[in-house]
């Protein structure tokens, strides 16, 4: 998958069911420093949706989301 | 100030008390405070062993405790715990998260529970038979008191 965003770390949430793709999500995102982007990885079907949404919550900025077949690919930067 | 969600679990099924932590932890991955007051069949989840006998209990808070154990059903379909059993073997071969990881995921998320004092005196539970993570034991009006903060107050 190439993707004109540089992500500094990415994390494969594939296989696994809401809540596990957002609650990694927020896990990997407390370590990172602001700026920093991170890329998701997942197949379940909701995470397209849900990703945005918990970047509402959070205040965390939502970049992009992409497509491959069944796999969604998240772009999410560190307010 | 962070955003709040409280939860009453009041049910002591699998399925609805995946419903609860799915959205607790979810929450709290949102940032948002989470609170869960547990009362009458929900204390179940808490439960630290299966058994939760003691000398001080009555004969009908026995019978409850033999009969209403950590041991969950679902609230459809338990067929006297087969329907339990087979949820639990499928949500293995699917890779969803258990009520387990999601309890754990719970409390690295700082969830707080919150045992409700009045249903414990009624079952004859005591601090004993639960879980540690038990953050308080009250009653209602610490509950509503947290409610009327929520912006989300749900009951499971």
């Amino acid at each position: 998958m190439t993707s004109a965003i540089k992500a500094n770390k990415s994390i494969d949430c594939t296989g696994l069911f809401c809540p596990m793709p957002i609650v990694r999500t927020k896990q990997e995102m407390v370590g990172m420093k602001s700026g920093e982007v991170l890329e998701i990885v997942a197949d379940d079907p909701g995470f397209a949706k849900d990703l945005p949404a918990w970047c509402g919550l959070t205040g965390e900025k939502f970049m992009e989301m992409k497509q491959e077949g069944q796999f969604f690919t998240g772009y999410v930067e560190k307010k | 100030m962070k955003d709040k969600i409280t939860i009453i679990l009041f049910s002591g099924e699998l399925d609805k008390a995946i419903a609860a932590f799915t959205l607790a932890t979810t929450a709290a991955a949102g940032n948002m405070e989470v609170t869960i007051f547990f009362t009458f069949w929900g204390l179940n989840i808490l439960k630290k062993e299966r058994l939760t006998l003691s000398a001080t209990q009555k004969l009908m808070q026995k019978m409850f405790n033999l009969m209403s154990t950590s041991s969950l059903p679902i609230s459809r379909l338990n067929m006297f715990g087969m329907g339990a059993w087979m949820m639990k073997k499928l949500m293995r071969k699917t890779n969803a998260a258990s009520l387990q990881d999601l309890m754990k995921l719970a409390k690295e998320l700082g969830v707080k529970y919150i045992a409700c004092t009045a249903s414990c005196s009624v079952l004859g539970l005591t601090a004993a038979n639960l879980v540690g993570e038990v953050d308080e034991f009250a009653g209602a009006a610490t509950y509503l008191s947290e409610a009327k903060e929520a912006k989300i107050n749900l009951f499971i």
